[in-house]
């Protein structure tokens, strides 16, 4: 006879809305670890999906995503020579925006409320306004090598420069549509899928040409300023032989106008390459700082969102031991609900074995369908949070262990109880 | 006939010295199988302590006690105490002290189950008892469904489960009212004749000493007398 069981077919109500209560702050913990999870996969999706081996950046510079890396784009040519090296492909990486009307959805809506709840007291009214300033990461390559998108799910691939986009689904654009970015309209030619930075932000890829134009090209009252200046040393020569003026003139316009700069240059290897040795080769006589893909991966990941992903780490942590408290709290509660059955039951000879194991049980039991019902419902409500979120059965499965250790030893407060329950309170009193 | 109970001189005492306490004072008893006894006494006399000790709850101080012929105390009390309370021993209480998240027929297989007791053999069993005590058709209803006589009913056959040599019972009959009480008298009168066993119940109710066999007269610890036949007036004048 299974004492746990029978207590709990008679106290249902109260044991599965315990389960819920519990199934609901594990559904927090699981989204926070699928949270986490997502922070890490949206800092490795480009570095992962572009494919390369190694990632080539300015010296003493940790990275594009990192901070600001600028190199000549000519290096790849260079690079690609350095034995081990199957391909080099330069790339051009930035941040830029599109104004678009905003079309949040109610849900969005409540939750740019929630989040500006509290904070209006300490920043101008309107700061948590729905923006209708739409970012995106611009990534730049050169058709037919590395960088590019990695699968389509829409339209087709850029082919040459001609003023087209890939864009990812996230940024909202169409097949089709033609966008403003920076001085020139382009034409969003093909759709890709989970391509986002590692700020969540969705990737936009274009040609190396375009992407440096959106990303590099000075503004008209810059250019002008830089023409001058460039055309100043060659002033005196201009002067003395007055023929050269104007091809130095048009020369100081070239270079002022010059774009061919690029922020990384990723690199792919020959099979059997080591990764340390190129990259030590090409750092040494480039002059270049050269990370490899795992190394980028967590330079980013560390660099960029290392403290969020500690931060809600510990509130998992927090949230797992305030899991463990209730589960305790509810079974010391139905102890306590059960003293003086239980002191009939070691009047009958019950052995206190007998006892513990329904508490143990019945704790173990609000943990593990707690632990299920969190999943589920996690997994119900991942498609709604803003960014992504990848909790995995794994994490349910940990769960589960988890709360079967954490509910045996919360129930410890309990079976204490049960130990000092006498016997005697039931006869004769 | 073999006797159930035999306690001689068992005592009971609290604290060292001169703060010691006598509770119980060489409390001499005994019942054979099938008698139905009434301890009888007023508050503070020694009845709980009494009924804590037979029940094996409550080490005494000194003195011996044999239940079901095997000696349980003698100095010390033996290791396996809680099987043999589980084995010999029924109890009944004032509020039938039914486990409430079971049913009748549960409650019932209950003592069954902590002895080993299980499968077609326990349910027979348990259906033979809730019939005996005529309450067989109130088997699958939890104790909240029932009355308070047919608790107490449940509650006797939760008693004679394992067939125990003894039973205690305690105010069995207060909470009923007097023909309530005097069905369960009758009953205990009954099951104590057909199935041997000594049922020794403590109650100030003097309504139904006229069902028992003897009346055990408790006074400051001691048995002032020892065996009033049921009719008899009892000294003291604590009933009447």
């Amino acid at each position: 006879m299974n004492l746990a069981f029978k207590d709990i077919r008679y106290h249902r109500f109260k044991f599965f809305s315990s389960v819920l209560g519990v199934g609901l702050l594990l559904m927090v913990v699981l989204a926070i670890g699928g949270i986490i999870r997502g922070v890490i996969y949206d800092s490795a999706t480009i570095v992962t999906e572009t494919g390369a081996d190694l990632w080539v950046v300015e010296r003493d510079t940790l990275g594009p995503f990192v901070e600001t890396s600028r190199i000549p784009e000519d290096y790849y040519h260079a690079i690609e020579v350095v034995p081990g090296v199957a391909e080099a492909s330069p790339l051009a990486i930035g941040w830029e925006h599109v104004v678009r009307p905003p079309r949040p959805t109610p849900l969005a809506k409540f939750m740019y409320k929630n989040a500006v709840a509290g904070t209006q007291t300490m920043v101008e009214p309107g700061w948590m306004d729905v923006p209708a300033e739409e970012r995106f990461v611009v990534i730049g390559y050169k058709p037919g090598r590395i960088g590019g998108p990695p699968a389509l799910v829409a339209g087709r691939g850029i082919e040459a420069d001609d003023y087209e986009l890939v864009a990812d689904v996230k940024t909202g654009f169409q097949v089709g549509e033609r966008v403003r970015i920076g001085y020139h309209d382009y034409t969003v030619v093909g759709l890709t899928k989970n391509m986002v930075g590692f700020t969540a932000d969705p990737v936009v890829y274009t040609t190396l040409k375009e992407a440096q134009q959106i990303l590099f090209r000075p503004d008209p009252d810059l250019l002008r300023d830089r023409r001058r200046r460039f055309r100043e040393p060659f002033e005196t020569e201009a002067a003395l032989a007055p023929r050269l003026a104007e091809p130095l003139a048009r020369r100081a316009a070239d270079l002022a106008e010059d774009t061919h700069v690029v922020n990384a240059i990723a690199v792919r290897l020959e099979p059997g390459a080591s990764p340390e040795a190129v990259a030590k080769e090409i750092a040494r006589w480039q002059r270049l700082e050269v990370h490899t893909a795992p190394r980028q991966v967590n330079l980013q990941l560390m660099g960029s969102n290392r403290l969020l992903i500690l931060q809600l780490s510990l509130f998992r942590v927090i949230l797992v031991l305030i899991a463990g408290i209730i589960i305790g709290l509810i079974i010391y509660t139905f102890t306590l609900d059960k003293v003086k059955e239980m002191a009939v039951l070691k009047l009958l000879g019950a052995p206190g074995r007998r006892i513990y194991v329904m508490i143990l049980q019945q704790a173990v039991l609000i943990g593990v369908l707690g632990a299920i019902l969190g999943g589920a419902l996690e997994f119900a409500v991942e498609p709604f949070f803003p960014r992504r979120v990848e909790a995995t059965y794994g994490d349910v499965g940990q769960m589960l262990v988890a709360m079967t250790v954490i509910a045996a030893l919360s129930s410890l407060l309990a079976v204490r109880r049960a130990m000092t329950v006498d016997a005697r309170s039931v006869l004769g009193s | 006939m073999e006797y159930a109970v035999e306690a001689e001189g068992l005592t009971k005492a609290y604290g060292e010295g001169r703060a010691r306490v006598e509770v119980l004072k060489g409390v001499d008893l005994s019942a054979r199988r099938g008698d139905l006894i009434a301890i009888m006494g007023p508050s503070g006399s020694g009845k709980t302590t009494l009924l804590h000790v037979l029940g094996l709850v409550t080490e005494p101080t000194a003195g011996r006690l044999i239940l079901g012929g095997q000696d349980i105390y003698g100095g010390r009390w033996r290791p396996d105490l809680q099987r043999f309370r589980r084995e010999k021993i029924g109890f009944i209480f004032q509020f039938a002290n039914l486990i409430p998240f079971l049913t009748a027929r549960e409650n019932v297989l209950l003592p069954l189950d902590l002895t080993g007791v299980r499968g077609r053999a326990a349910r027979e069993r348990a259906a033979e008892l809730l019939d005996y005590l005529d309450v067989a058709d109130r088997a699958d209803l939890l104790p909240e469904k029932l009355s308070g006589g047919e608790r107490q009913r449940v509650a006797i056959a939760r008693a004679l489960a394992n067939d125990p040599a003894v039973i205690l019972a305690d105010e069995p009959t207060a909470s009923l009212d007097t023909e309530r009480g005097l069905s369960v008298m009758r009953l205990l009168r009954r099951l104590s004749a057909e199935h041997g066993t000594a049922v020794l119940m403590v109650t100030h109710d003097t309504r139904m000493i006229g069902e028992v066999d003897r009346v055990i007269h408790l006074l400051d610890g001691a048995v002032r007398d020892p065996g009033t036949t049921a009719g008899q007036s009892i000294p003291g004048g604590f009933c009447s």
